[in-house]
């Protein structure tokens, strides 16, 4: 066992590692060291492993931590489980280092898959735990990789969303498998992009399909569906809605999120979204034929009388919105519906008496106006605590009918206001550029854009191009790399 | 309204046709003067399908206009509406012998026509069988066949020869359209007829072009398209060369009235009262003349009830029926509009005295034209106020600023997120994908969704 925690501890060793590849040798050996220890001690190992995690550092030694846990969790008997080691898994996934990780992605992925199984741990542990781990393993966020999947279903589920909130806040601009040049910086390089270390042969994600990315974003919608947070909501559902197609693809799933993107647009702007002009044609074809009690929906909503609207939701019943999994969004529209009626009617008035709005503005629920004027006030009220209505209620001394006073925004930003907000922009853009960098780097390498940069350029030599058609494919640079891309 | 009549304007209520109790201004025979071809039995027959006093006197000259003619079609439709509105007059009653006359005849002569065009195309000479077509058109236009002869019309074009016999194909096809009132259709005939290469044929063709053109949008509802064409037909021509559509007088109240409708006062100025050409128009209509003035001086009451005054007359015009509620409406938000100019602030009492409308509450009216952006206003329900807003440019510049640099960040993840789709080949294809090498995802296989699908 002494024998067993000398190896364990080896690495990293006293003396620092200076370079990337020292580090990367000296991990490379370690994890060797450790397989064989492990292979060689089989019998007695499973035995003393959870000893030997007494010992060893999850922060420091995080290598041959996830090693132990590891054998504990696939060769030992972990149900029940004991608290020692259901500590052991915590305070390993909230601590662990995240450059050692990168040379053990098969042990962390199971480890992973342990916790999220939820036998170990309540669900909303779990999913505590592997957002964080996640995050830990790639700050940025923006790599989309297999346990995202399963992590943000499971807290849809369960309703656990607000640990997961730190995961799917994040922009998603990387996935597993993207085709590039061969990988030439270690694996321990602090300076590499996500895509770079976690990939399927690290075995820190799996390959991705289609709906897997899709249904990861629908959920992520419906997760801030369930949060209200309809503008979170709406940009991920537009991102299903909007998914790369080709030869005409469209999926249920994009149909389903679709629906659901329509009612968010409607909830967050009080009006029916357009569709993204980079949506497909053949999705949106399907969208318009598998849609139309929703496009219905859509377009009863802007009429100024709440009959059409009622209408419709009941024309088609509500076990077919049941069915859709969009009956509380659909209700929750209706109610909406002469909210945001009242909050229009701003861009008409600036004082207007309660009863006037009363009779101006219908109900979908009751389909009219409301009955009585107490009723609408509070209704009003409402709005006005939760922010939704920039006003005030009035009721003058002399008796007279109480009105609601507009406030008018204060539109105007001071200099240094308007200067942080374009700053805070700025910086956001100036983020992305190791994303650009990155996805440079890739498209720089690959053989087709090189093909048809040589192409290019011998064309231009020769003097053979219109200046005019040059700059239109220069200017249409997304369809020039989707093509090239993907015909690699 | 005897009985008769008011059984007849109930089956035209119930057509939805328009109803006008008032007696318009003009005289039915000097008005029906102004004309001649086939408008002249559209036109009396709209009259007498609408206006309650002048119902009996326009079906009985559209019976007698029919009659003329050679279209039995026509004679049926106004009869049987004169026997609605007036069965003891002596119109009422079909003519049979008349009415078969006329047919055999049609049918002969058709028969005699298509003949003769068969023998030219036998011949094989190119200039008879443009005339043979051109006769057999004209002969279906005559009968009221009008899918014939917009066939046999277009049949002509191959085989012409001179710029004036494309012009004469252009006019008949278009005179058709007119008649079918296919709008579209209207503009591309124009289109192919030559313009302005030979000087002279072109010259009195100019108002004809000008005015279908103008009835082509008008028709469309592009009133601004519709009103320069108006205002630019050449006065110098005389009307016989485009009255089998349009009368100078129609020329001055189509162009004043769209021009009001769509234009700004210095544009009014300019374009219609200090045009040399479309002066000599106004003078037919003086009322328009009076109403543009009257909005250019900001005079806007006055110049609505000036047209309020003439409603009855446009309601009765054959191309301008449909349009006259909207033409107005228009021509009335762009007064209130104009009106609130010079304010930041006015009561609503002073605007319902300026433009009392019996039908509607000022507030009504001013919070359509708010809801529809028409008017840039506030209204104050409280204390009766409308107040003008003013727009901020700063506030302008700086939601646009903000809203650029955001819809760049925005466009630049999402073109990022499409690179890298593409380059994980993970775009969704038309047919079932098959490399689904990945599993094991615990939760996510419970959800009933479909894989990627073909549709």
């Amino acid at each position: 066992m002494d024998h067993c925690a000398s190896v364990l501890l080896a690495f990293p060793p006293s003396s620092p590692l200076t370079n990337n590849d020292q580090y990367h040798r000296a991990a490379v050996a370690h994890v060797q060291r450790v397989d064989k220890m492990i292979k060689d001690n089989a019998a007695s190992f499973n035995g003393y492993a959870n000893q030997l995690l007494e010992h060893v550092d999850p922060a420091k030694n995080s290598i041959s931590y996830i090693a132990l846990l590891h054998t504990i969790l696939v060769h030992g008997n972990p149900t029940p489980p004991h608290d020692d080691l259901l500590v052991a898994i915590t305070t390993f996934l909230m601590t662990f280092d995240s450059r050692q990780i990168r040379y053990v992605g098969g042990p962390f992925s199971i480890v992973l898959g342990a916790v999220r199984e939820g036998v170990l741990f309540p669900a909303s542990v779990a999913v505590e735990l592997v957002a964080t781990a996640l995050l830990r393993l790639d700050p940025t966020g923006t790599m989309l990789t297999s346990h995202h999947i399963p992590l943000v279903t499971l807290a849809y589920e369960t309703d656990n969303i607000e640990p997961v909130l730190p995961v799917i806040e994040k922009t998603i601009v990387f996935y597993p498998g993207m085709k590039g040049p061969p990988e030439t910086r270690y694996p321990c390089d602090m300076q590499l992009p996500p895509p770079a270390y976690i990939t399927p042969e690290s075995f820190l994600t799996t390959r991705l399909n289609v709906t897997n990315v899709l249904q990861y974003d629908l959920f992520c919608g419906m997760c801030f569906i369930q949060r209200r947070a309809w503008r979170q909501a709406f940009d991920a559902l537009e991102r299903v809605v909007s998914y790369p197609t080709r030869e005409g693809g469209c999926s249920k799933i994009m149909e389903n999120a679709h629906n659901k993107w329509l009612l968010v647009g409607l909830l967050l702007n009080g009006k029916t979204p357009t569709l993204p002009a980079t949506t497909g044609q053949a999705a949106q074809k399907s969208y318009a034929t598998h849609g139309k009690p929703y496009a219905a929906i859509g377009e009863a909503f802007g009429q100024a009388t709440a009959e059409t609207l009622k209408t419709e939701f009941e024309s088609v019943g509500s076990q077919f919105w049941a069915d859709d999994g969009n009956l509380a969004l659909v209700r929750l529209v209706l109610t909406h519906y002469q909210r945001w009626q009242i909050k229009k009617l701003r861009d008409v008035y600036t004082k207007i008496s309660l009863e006037q709005m009363r009779t101006r503005t219908q109900s979908a629920e009751a389909t009219g106006p409301l009955k009585t004027e107490a009723e609408f006030e509070a209704l009003v009220e409402s709005m006005i605590s939760e922010g939704m209505l920039n006003g005030v209620i009035e009721r003058p001394a002399d008796g007279k009918p109480a009105y609601l006073t507009f406030l008018s925004p204060n539109e105007e930003l001071s200099e240094g206001e308007f200067a942080a907000k374009m700053l805070s922009t700025a910086q956001r853009i100036r983020d992305l550029g190791p994303v650009v960098k990155a996805t440079n780097e890739r498209l720089a390498t690959s053989k087709d854009y090189l093909r048809h940069l040589v192409k290019e350029q011998k064309k231009d030599k020769q003097g053979q191009t219109d200046p005019f058609t040059r700059f239109e494919q220069t200017v249409d640079d997304e369809d020039l790399m989707m093509d090239v891309v993907s015909g690699n | 309204m005897t009985d008769s009549l008011l059984a007849f304007f109930t089956v035209i209520d119930n057509q939805c046709g328009v109803i006008v109790k008032e007696a318009p201004k003009f005289d039915l025979d000097l008005y029906i003067q102004s004309y001649r071809g086939r408008t002249r039995f559209d036109r009396l027959l709209l009259i007498g399908r609408s206006s309650v006093p002048l119902c009996v006197d326009a079906l009985k000259a559209a019976v007698a206009e029919a009659k003329r003619g050679r279209d039995p079609q026509r004679y049926r439709e106004a009869v049987e509406c004169l026997r609605i509105a007036a069965p003891s007059e002596p119109e009422a009653s079909f003519d049979k012998a008349w009415l078969e006359n006329t047919e055999t005849a049609n049918q002969n002569e058709t028969r005699r026509l298509t003949a003769e065009l068969k023998g030219y195309k036998n011949n094989l000479i190119k200039e008879s069988i443009r005339m043979g077509n051109e006769d057999l058109g004209k002969h279906y236009e005559s009968i009221g066949d009008l899918n014939a002869a917009a066939e046999a019309y277009s049949k002509m074009r191959p085989d012409v020869s001179t710029s004036k016999q494309i012009i004469d194909v252009g006019r008949h096809l278009v005179s058709v359209a007119l008649q079918r009132r296919e709008w579209g259709m209207i503009t591309s005939h124009l289109s192919k007829m030559p313009t302005g290469a030979n000087s002279d044929e072109y010259e009195h063709l100019q108002p004809y072009i000008k005015i279908v053109t103008g009835l082509s949008m008008l028709g469309q509802e592009r009133f601004l398209e519709a009103a320069m064409s108006f205002l630019a037909v050449d006065v110098n021509i005389s009307s016989t060369n485009y009255n089998e559509v349009a009368s100078p007088s129609d020329v001055a109240v189509y162009g004043g009235l769209l021009a009001l409708a769509t234009m700004d006062r210095a544009g009014l100025q300019q374009k219609v009262l200090e045009a040399a050409d479309f002066r000599q128009f106004l003078e037919h209509a003086p009322h328009i003349r009076r109403a543009v003035a009257q909005f250019v001086n900001g005079r806007y009451s006055a110049c609505i009830s000036t047209l309020e005054a003439y409603r009855a007359d446009y309601l009765l015009d054959i191309h301008l029926q449909k349009h006259i509620p909207k033409v107005y409406a228009q021509i009335r938000s762009k007064c209130i509009v104009q009106y609130m100019i010079p304010f930041s602030c006015v009561s609503l009492g002073t605007l319902e005295a300026a433009f009392s409308n019996p039908a509607q509450s000022i507030e009504e009216e001013l919070f359509a034209m708010i809801r529809s952006g028409t008017l840039q206003a506030r209204i104050n329900a409280i204390d009766k106020l409308v107040t003008t807003v003013a727009t901020n440019p700063r506030v302008k510049l700086q939601s646009t600023a903000l809203a650029t640099a955001q819809s760049y960040e925005k466009q630049a993840i999402d073109r990022l997120r499409r690179m890298s789709l593409a380059a994980a080949d993970l775009e969704l294809k038309g047919q079932r994908k098959t490399n689904t090498s990945f599993s094991g995802l615990g939760g996510a296989g419970d959800i009933i969704y479909d894989e990627a699908t073909m549709v």
